[in-house]
């Protein structure tokens, strides 16, 4: 092959290689455009953002359902009841006291009034717009500051009291539609003509929820304000900014605790006679050890994702300690790493996953094969049929010592067998750990057999387990499809699928390192793309309480006008 | 490590010489008569260990650490009938106070009654006691045979152990306090468990088994951390425990011991302190010539820590550390068990007036394992 040749050759393949990876993004729909809940821990984490954090309403919004592996998903379709709404405004209510309270007014209202027992407009103006910007994650135009102000002025000079006066607006804003609901915008995309793109204050506060779980900051609203963040280049910068903070590692925490659903943590209980060392603040510390761990790997040292399923490091704690049968070193939580012939390595040999996907007095081959399937690996594993006889899994017979005898008829049944192939092979190896999570070599007298497979994988102990997840091409796609769902707020459809492959070709090409899966989501167009969902045309049946509320929904009405940017 | 025949003979010479050393020290403070009470028909078998406590087994490293949790009792053994007491039990200050003063319609000032009560417990004497003070009798008590001589003031253990020196038991035998129906043994064990100030923890080391090791290293620590609480109220193994290398280091002390049988004996350390704080008014009771008797498991130990107890500082712990209603309700008058403990100390002899300072004694207890962690693993782990 001559020179010529050979850079031709080359080149191509660099072509063709562009247009896989890097600026080779495949077209897409985008996502759809969303009207999600602000979640609990979202309003929580903008309150600190916005007036510090001190300012910590003890508060529990709703649960949200769980849609597609996600709850973020679940935001974008779950309801608002009257109860919520009561929620809402109480926890408002803790806000605007707590930041008008003596000791925070100091710092938290960037002037003194005139007088503190009358309205004072040029502090009022002051304050708000120091505050509603953040609050309603964009500018606000004159006029709306203006009337907020004026309600402010109003009710100062009706209570005597300037601040109060101030905590009044302040509790209305915190419970405004607009301020709990993310309404996702879409414009004309001038670079693809005939679809649609996020407009700047859509683009940032779906930034921002993906990367820190909270609203936008001052900087970010600036490049939105300023268009910068239309630009390629402005949204590049203010990403890598974002990746660069502090609160990246609250971004990570969440999304993890929510791929994970360790949500379940809070209603997880053990039979404290069965298992007398799982004591609530077990459960609270397995949560924590588990993100601590994927923050560390993942964002401090920047490891391989997969790794996260055969590090022998961790952090432990006094509580979790007696649990894993090894001395803790401090009194709070200290870095650790298991030795290389102990048992524990990767996320599946911890407390959170072998204690969470357990019954509260024993293990669970068949809970934690179906966990493994579903949060580690994307898959969906069929809901068992409504005639299942569990007395063959509490089979009395005292021969029956272990877990893979007593489930071994799962797999002789036929009508079992379909979906139990799928969970039992390797959870049957995750038996090396009891339902608390401890580890155990024998159950009832008898030695435990811990071999297993995974897709055809052979293994014979669970850290064989953990090496065939990190060798499974779906675990980093998993994690990919979650990562793009969640940063979005909508749950992944084919629609997804392109995109999803390009994601995850990049994500192993850059060494299966999050940040980069974190950066090239959130700079894919695809995140920016957006098209009008498909609404049911719905049907409401009449109000019968319209008579009675005529004068509630009047004074709801002018509240909304005058909250309204 | 040495043989088993090695260690002991150095034990047995050791001994003796202890036992040379006790008999010039120690006079002999024995009155009244001695009551055999035999031993306890043995106890319903014990509910099945779990199967790794009837393993021989070794711990990691070969070391496994015992914190104090459960105070049970200051070496009394009680007996259903009280065959230990034959005169049945003490009174208490109320008793003696109705008793001095009867109200017999003559007048009395504050001075010459409650103070003067009151005097008698923070100036306590060793005149004899004006009320009859009853001691614990008998052929058998709880603790170790601390001097190596079995001499007539001294008991039998129910396991056939000659020799045993427990004064403090002729002491607190008879008083309501010190009993099972007393409050001392379940309070002190709360203060144990719940008050850091009381921390305490052994640590075996060089243990190639738990059953029997001919050679052990045994230390004491003062140390920091918690108890690992179980669900029902119980404490649980498995928890771990730092040690105080800076306020405890007068705490440090180590010892040689040989565990047989799952038994584990140490020579004598030379001191241990154990502190005391009951209500926030902190003690330091001190051990002389202490060692250790501890039935093992990899879970747990249990059974006394002997020596020559200070009796002072003893004396001191329980005054402060009670209040007035748990000596009046527990019938222990402190005044008159002073005079005891005075009368009844058998070691450590005062140089200048020859009295004996210190009183044989054990403390009954409970450990649960725990990880020690020293301070070099500390430094390890901030390293990482």
């Amino acid at each position: 092959m001559t020179g010529g040749a050979a850079l031709a050759v080359t080149l191509l393949v660099a072509t063709a290689v562009g247009a896989l990876h890097g600026s080779g993004e495949p077209k897409s729909k985008g996502t759809p455009m969303s009207m999600r809940l602000l979640t609990q821990d979202q309003y929580l984490n903008t309150m600190a953002y916005v007036f510090g954090a001190n300012v910590q309403p003890t508060t529990r919004f709703a649960a949200l359902p769980r849609t597609d592996g996600l709850l973020a998903s679940g935001a974008s379709i779950a309801g608002l009841t009257d109860a919520q709404l009561e929620t809402y405004q109480k926890t408002a209510s803790k806000v605007a006291s707590q930041v008008m309270s003596e000791d925070s007014r100091k710092y938290l209202v960037p002037c003194e009034p005139a007088a503190a027992d009358a309205a004072d407009a040029v502090c009022a103006k002051a304050f708000f717009e120091q505050v509603a910007p953040l609050l309603y994650r964009r500018t606000l135009s004159d006029d709306q500051i203006a009337a907020f102000v004026g309600a402010a002025g109003a009710a100062a000079a009706s209570l005597h009291d300037f601040y109060q006066g101030l905590g009044v607006v302040l509790e209305g804003i915190l419970i405004s539609p607009n301020v709990l609901l993310v309404a996702e915008v879409g414009e004309p995309d001038p670079e693809h003509p005939g679809q649609l793109r996020l407009d700047r204050w859509s683009l940032a506060t779906r930034l921002s929820l993906f990367l820190w779980n909270a609203a936008p900051d001052a900087e970010l609203l600036n490049a939105a304000q300023s268009g910068a963040l239309e630009t390629d280049e402005g949204l590049a910068e203010q990403v890598d900014r974002m990746l660069a903070s502090p609160r990246l590692e609250t971004g990570v925490r969440a999304l993890f605790d929510d791929m994970f659903a360790f949500e379940d943590f809070s209603r997880l209980a053990k039979d404290n006679t069965i298992y007398p060392n799982f004591t609530g603040e077990t459960a609270v510390d397995a949560r924590e050890q588990t993100l601590r761990t994927v923050v560390d790997h993942l964002i401090t040292h920047r490891g391989d994702y997969r790794d996260l399923f055969t590090t022998r490091k961790t952090f432990m704690s006094p509580s979790l300690a007696p649990i894993y049968k090894v001395a803790a070193q401090g009194p709070g939580w200290t870095p650790y790493e298991f030795p290389a012939d102990d048992p524990h390595a990767g996320l599946l040999t911890q407390v959170s996953f072998e204690a969470l996907h357990s019954h509260p007095g024993r293990s669970s081959a068949t809970l934690r094969g179906k966990a493994l399937r579903e949060v580690m690996l994307c898959q969906t594993v069929p809901r068992p049929p409504a005639n299942v006889d569990f007395s063959k899994v509490q089979n009395p017979d005292g021969s029956v010592k272990t877990a893979r005898e007593r489930i071994a008829f799962h797999l002789q049944n036929a009508s079992c067998a379909g979906c139990h192939r799928i969970m039992d092979p390797m959870g049957l190896s995750m038996e090396a750990f009891d339902g608390s999570g401890t580890f155990r070599h024998e159950e009832n007298g008898v030695e435990i057999d811990t071999s297993g497979n995974l897709d055809g994988v052979e293994f014979k102990d669970i850290v064989g387990l953990g090496k065939a997840l990190h060798d499974n091409p779906q675990v980093p796609w998993c994690a990919v499809r979650r990562t793009f769902a969640y940063g979005t707020g909508t749950a992944a459809d084919s629609n997804d699928r392109r995109v999803l492959e390009h994601l995850s070709a990049e994500f192993a090409d850059q060494g299966y390192v999050f940040p980069d899966l974190l950066r090239d989501v959130a700079l894919s167009r695809a995140f920016r793309q957006v098209y009008e969902p498909k609404l049911r045309k719905t049907y409401p049946l009449p109000d019968l309480k319209s008579a009675e509320r005529t004068q509630q929904r009047a004074a709801a009405d002018a509240l909304t006008v005058s909250a309204n940017p | 490590m040495s043989n088993m025949n090695e260690r002991s003979s150095r034990f047995a010479i050791k001994a003796s010489v202890r036992g040379l050393a006790a008999v010039a020290l120690l006079p002999l403070l024995l009155d009244g008569t001695v009551i055999a009470a035999a031993p306890p028909a043995p106890a319903a078998a014990a509910p099945e260990v779990a199967s790794s406590d009837d393993k021989d087994w070794a711990p990691p490293g070969g070391r496994i650490g015992y914190v104090l949790w459960d105070e049970v009792s200051w070496g009394l053994r009680e007996t259903p009938d009280k065959q230990e007491c034959p005169h049945g039990f003490n009174i208490g200050p109320r008793e003696q106070f109705s008793e001095e003063f009867p109200k017999d319609g003559k007048k009395r000032t504050l001075a010459e009654t409650q103070l003067k009560r009151e005097a008698a417990i923070w100036d306590p004497d060793t005149t004899p006691d004006e009320f009859p003070f009853y001691e614990a009798t008998g052929k058998y008590a709880i603790g170790v045979n601390l001097d190596g001589k079995d001499t007539p003031e001294d008991f039998e253990s129910d396991d056939g152990r000659k020799g045993i020196d427990n004064q403090l038991f002729r002491v607190v035998g008879c008083i309501r306090n010190y009993r099972k129906e007393g409050e001392l043994g379940i309070i002190t064990t709360k203060w144990r468990a719940q008050k850091p100030f009381n921390r305490v923890t052994f640590e075996l080391s060089g243990v190639d088994s738990l059953k029997n090791d001919p050679d052990v290293t045994v230390s004491y620590y003062r140390t920091l951390d918690t108890l690992l609480a179980g669900p029902t109220g119980n404490y649980l193994p498995g928890g771990s425990q730092r040690i105080d290398e800076r306020w405890g280091k007068r705490f440090i002390i180590s010892a040689k011991g040989h565990i047989v049988d799952g038994v584990l004996e140490t020579e004598p350390f030379k001191e241990i302190q154990v502190p005391e704080d009951g209500m926030g008014d902190p003690a330091i009771n001190i051990f002389r010539s202490a060692q250790l008797r501890l039935k093992l498991t990899p879970k747990s130990a249990e059974g006394v820590l002997a020596g020559f107890i200070d009796v002072e500082q003893w004396y001191y712990a329980m005054n402060t550390s009670w209040a007035t209603h748990h000596a009046a309700y527990g019938q222990a008058s402190a005044a008159s068990i002073y005079k005891a403990l005075r009368r009844l100390a058998d070691g450590y002899p005062d140089p200048e007036t020859g009295q004996n300072t210190a009183i044989s004694g054990a403390m009954d207890m409970r450990l649960t394992q725990v990880y020690v962690i020293h301070q070099e693993e500390d430094s390890a782990a901030a390293a990482q």
